[in-house]
């Protein structure tokens, strides 16, 4: 099915199924998972703790392998790119920390510059342009000589965006970007991806636990829920009252008015 | 150089000449014999080598066996200006000779002649390896010769000590781990090495430089007298091959004696030997050197029946239940002291040699340096072991005897 | 990443302590020769002894080219473990090269009771040590392969490793308590380590070795970059895990399994150069960190190797003493200096 809005269509899945395998021993998370991500947008993946939003991500990343179904980049099934390839394709946040603490800002966003370096690694002018260009929209040129150990996280955080940012990749995938963040700097980082999504127009995606947030900002939903995946825009799905059963009714409810769950009283 | 001073009232040769007329007769043929086997290996030689005329001609020398009774594991021929000495398999299971030319300066060598080393003689510098070889030289007066030892503290002779105190003789570190650099600087005109399995690799080293190595095998002989007879094999490098023969046939001659002496023994002590480390019990197997001597000094060594030729491992209840009424007990490893034994386990008392005070160390006679003297001379004067043993198992036979070696334990 | 200007002259550094450390080398030793003999041997002129030419180019100078590729080669595979397994305790045994190393030359030298005869001249050829040794490492290094070929996780590898190396020093404890004094003393005198007595031929496959070790680190420099991130962004940056595994392993068997064979198992060097390294000079980049580390391994073991020699003593100490004698306490003082871990 086309989608009449006219905009480029990045990435889309269908008929995914996805889970673990084991032997001969197949755990399905969810299936019939058919979503499309186009050009600019930014789209959350929203549901429950342990309802797959992780796996989801790997999944469409490549770093797991799918069940059953197909994930298309551009049209192409993912499956038939190289992992060089790949790599120019899309660009990863996950919540893991790097490794080497010690690393200098600039010298770990440069290294999102990888898939496009020569044998040995070095930056050509294109490549250092890029890096440069990744400082700038993500606002840490000021903060690019110190070491990763001497950041905060909401620093560490825009670091790792901007390395991904270097990595020049049509979709962006983040997995829980703000989980521990405090609000002013979720609210921050949020607001930088849609920035990033608009003025790049780079398909990102990211999964969250800030569902008023995602609801504020996103172009798209993808909630995942135990009996299926919908996808829609905010508003498709509040009318559809996809957000009331999410959780369970006796703590908080969704406020269709203020768009947000609220405490009951 | 014979210190016993009590003759038999019988004649010795009523004794001893069968022994040695045998031995005489059995060298005859072995020279004849040997002397054929020559000339027909050199004929069929030079025969391969037909388009060398040269070396047909100083092939036909005839080479003089010099007969090696006892020993086994190597074999002398004389040529005149040059010598050739084969070492047979000079570790266990070598499975191989190693053939070495002494010549002298100009001496001609046939060139089919194949051989692993070519030495000049006489030789001037000598870097030997285990003290015995330092015996064999002073017993040459050679030992002037030597200019490194791997392990100087070891050596317990008086002359050469002298020498090392003066300088003389410079330090090259153990056997396993000569040290390379001094030994080249050394420049010997040969190296009279050991190994236990070919394979040592500063030895390689020297031999790779021009410094020829020749392998000693006479550690691994069990003969009492083959061990000595290596002398022989030392008198070669310095043309002394006479000298040596003359020594061997005194030791040779003192040896029998002692031994048909001892055969006229009343009694056959039995004998004990070694001593525990931590809870293993290590004594010398039944074939092995130090367990010919005690039958030959005519005394039942309880562990004869054991076979081979090395050090046996026993646990100590073996031992006990075997050897707890043994006579006597000699070579009790390091130990110096009735007290030190006591010291290092209560079971030893158990011992009837303990208790009756007939245990006998080879360890105490040292140089000064805490070499013991038994390892350096005792290979080369067998027949001074021979004597030790028998009047300490035989007192009445020997009675003036003054032991070299074994000395009570105190 | 850092731009390799800011770090030029640390190297230049580096070069010129491997460089005074080679003369040093070359200049002491058991026999005291003077300089100036030395220069003569080295530019073909008349000496006062021939023996002394003799040691100098047979005996010095192979020994110094041994100890530059036992020390930068096993500097290099010690690097090369520690980022694999991101662990900085290890070292270029971790698979088991240096076990199964020992447990040939154990067999060889200690078995001959289990082997019979089979054995004997094996030994006289001087490659006979090499062989063993180098059969020894390729045998338990397969096993630790097959026993971690369904394994994700490399961190396993290690515990395999491990598990491995204490197998095979069972049973070379065993070999130990049966064996004879001489030749269990052969088999200690192996395991101190020595980079003296080869000869230029073994000189020459040492270094063919080393080239195609150190040819496979250089190719995999992007790639250990990579890793700095971890194995999950690494990936997702293009980096095929398993091949990147597959040449770690190699690299570090071909420079760890040929200097053992050749010059025992020495100790420490592979484990400390690379943290010395990374104290004098902190770089993350590899482009800096592998000729930094060739070069600081090199020279530690020349330093090494001329404190050993004990110049004019006629003793020398094994090179496995001297190589943690020296080498613990600057790591310690660099550390405590310090007072921060980069790694």
């Amino acid at each position: 099915m086309v989608k009449d809005q006219g905009s480029h269509i990045v990435l889309e899945t269908r008929n995914l199924k996805i889970g673990y395998r084991k032997k001969h021993q197949e755990t399905v998370i969810a299936s019939g998972i058919n979503i499309d991500v186009r050009k600019g947008e930014l789209v959350a993946v929203i549901g429950v703790n342990g309802v797959g939003k992780s796996t989801f991500l790997r999944t469409l990343s490549g770093i797991q392998p799918a069940l059953a179904g197909e994930v298309l980049i551009n049209g192409e099934n993912r499956n038939l790119f190289s992992s060089e390839k790949l790599a120019t394709l899309i660009s990863l946040v996950l919540t893991e920390q790097p490794l080497s603490k010690n690393l200098g800002v600039a010298e770990l966003v440069a290294l999102g510059r990888q898939p496009y370096t020569n044998w040995i690694g070095s930056l050509s002018a294109e490549d250092r342009r890029k890096v440069t260009k990744a400082l700038q929209l993500v606002n840490i040129e000021n903060i690019q000589h110190k070491k990763c150990y001497e950041l905060s996280d909401g620093q560490l955080q825009k670091v790792l965006i901007a390395r991904a940012l270097a990595q020049d990749t049509p979709i962006m995938i983040l997995d829980e970007p703000t989980s521990h963040l405090d609000m002013y700097h979720k609210a921050q980082v949020l607001k930088l991806l849609k920035q990033l999504s608009v003025q790049t127009g780079k398909a990102i995606l990211f999964a969250t636990h800030e569902i008023n947030l995602a609801l504020e900002l996103c172009d798209r939903i993808i909630l995942m829920k135990p009996e299926g995946v919908l996808e829609g825009s905010p508003e498709e799905l509040i009318q559809k009252g996809a957000f009331q059963t999410i959780f369970p009714s006796d703590l908080i409810f969704f406020d269709s008015s203020t768009r947000s769950f609220r405490i009951k009283t | 150089m014979s210190n016993q001073n009590f003759r038999p009232k019988v004649n010795k040769y009523v004794y001893v000449a069968p022994e040695i007329l045998n031995n005489l007769t059995f060298g005859l043929e072995m020279d004849l014999l040997q002397n054929i086997k020559f000339l027909l290996i050199l004929l069929l030689l030079s025969a391969c080598k037909s388009d060398n005329k040269e070396a047909e001609i100083t092939f036909t020398a005839e080479g003089i066996e010099i007969p090696v009774d006892y020993a086994s594991g190597f074999s002398l021929t004389d040529f005149g200006d040059f010598k050739l000495v084969v070492v047979k398999d000079p570790w266990p299971d070598a499975g191989r000779s190693f053939t070495y030319v002494l010549a002298e300066k100009g001496a001609e060598i046939p060139s089919s002649l194949k051989y692993d080393q070519k030495i000049t003689i006489p030789v001037k510098n000598m870097v030997v390896t285990s003290t015995t070889h330092v015996a064999s030289l002073e017993i040459l007066e050679e030992e002037e010769t030597l200019t490194g030892f791997p392990g100087l503290d070891y050596i317990s002779s008086q002359r050469t000590r002298q020498n090392i105190a003066e300088g003389k003789i410079r330090e090259l570190g153990q056997n396993e781990i000569l040290n390379t650099e001094v030994l080249l600087d050394l420049q010997p005109d040969v190296v009279i090495g050991f190994s236990i399995d070919g394979g040592n690799k500063s030895l390689n080293m020297v031999q790779k430089s021009g410094i020829p190595v020749v392998l000693n095998g006479d550690w691994t002989e069990t003969s009492p007298l083959g061990k000595a007879e290596w002398i022989k094999f030392f008198g070669a490098f310095y043309n002394k091959i006479d000298e040596a023969s003359s020594f061997f046939e005194d030791v040779e001659q003192d040896y029998l004696e002692a031994k048909t002496l001892a055969g006229l023994a009343k009694n056959r002590p039995t004998v004990l030997s070694g001593a525990m480390y931590k809870d293993q019990w290590y004594l010398p197997a039944g074939e092995s050197w130090q367990a010919r001597f005690i039958r030959d000094a005519h005394a039942d060594y309880l562990f004869s029946n054991t076979g081979g030729s090395g050090s046996l491992s026993l646990s100590m209840e073996n031992v006990l239940a075997e050897a707890q009424d043994a006579d006597f007990w000699v070579g009790p490893a390091q130990f110096h002291s009735y007290n030190e034994l006591q010291q290092a386990s209560p079971h030893y008392q158990k011992f009837s040699a303990f208790q009756e005070r007939n245990v006998f160390t080879f360890s105490s006679e040292k140089g000064e340096t805490g070499g013991v003297i038994f390892y350096e001379l005792g290979p080369v004067r067998p027949d001074l072991v021979l004597k030790d043993l028998v009047s300490i198992f035989h007192p009445y036979l020997l009675p003036d005897h003054q032991t070299t070696f074994y000395k009570p334990l105190e | 990443m850092q731009k390799a200007r800011t770090y030029k002259p640390a190297l230049f550094l580096l070069l010129l302590l491997v460089l005074a450390a080679l003369v040093l080398n070359i200049s002491l030793g058991s026999v005291s020769i003077p300089l100036d003999e030395i220069l003569a041997v080295l530019f073909n002129g008349q000496v006062s002894r021939e023996s002394w030419r003799y040691i100098i180019l047979e005996y010095r100078i192979p020994k110094a080219l041994t100890s530059i590729l036992a020390g930068s080669g096993l500097a290099v595979s010690g690097m090369l473990m520690q980022t694999m397994f991101r662990n900085p305790l290890a070292g270029p045994y971790v698979l088991g090269l240096s076990s199964g190393a020992s447990l040939g030359v154990a067999l060889v030298l200690m078995g001959a009771g289990l082997f019979g005869g089979l054995f004997s001249g094996f030994l006289l050829s001087g490659w006979g040590l090499v062989i063993a040794s180098s059969i020894g490492s390729l045998l338990v290094l397969l096993a630790v392969m097959l026993a971690s070929i369904r394994l994700k996780d490399t961190m396993a590898i290690l515990i395999i490793g491990l598990m491995f190396a204490s197998l095979s020093s069972a049973v070379v404890s065993v070999l130990a308590y049966f064996s004879p004094a001489a030749e269990l003393q052969q088999y200690i005198f192996w395991s101190f380590g020595s980079v003296g007595d080869l000869t230029w031929s073994e000189v020459g496959v040492l270094g063919f070795f080393w080239m195609m070790g150190t040819g496979l680190a250089i190719l995999s420099i992007k790639n250990l970059n990579s890793l700095l991130l971890g194995e999950q962004y690494a990936r997702s940056l293009g980096m095929n895990i398993n091949r990147n595994r597959a040449i770690l392993i190699i690299s570090t068997s071909f420079l760890a399994g040929s200097i053992t064979a050749f010059a025992g198992p020495i100790a420490f060097i592979g484990l400390a150069v690379p943290h010395l390294i990374r104290q004098v000079v902190p770089a993350n980049d590899h482009r800096i960190l592998l000729p930094a580390v060739i070069l600081g391994g090199a020279a530690l073991m020349l330093i090494c190797d001329t404190a050993a020699q004990m110049p004019g003593s006629e003793y020398t100490l094994p090179i496995n003493a001297i190589t943690s004698l020296v080498g613990a306490p600057v790591v310690i003082w660099l550390l405590v200096r310090k007072r921060k871990f980069l790694f």
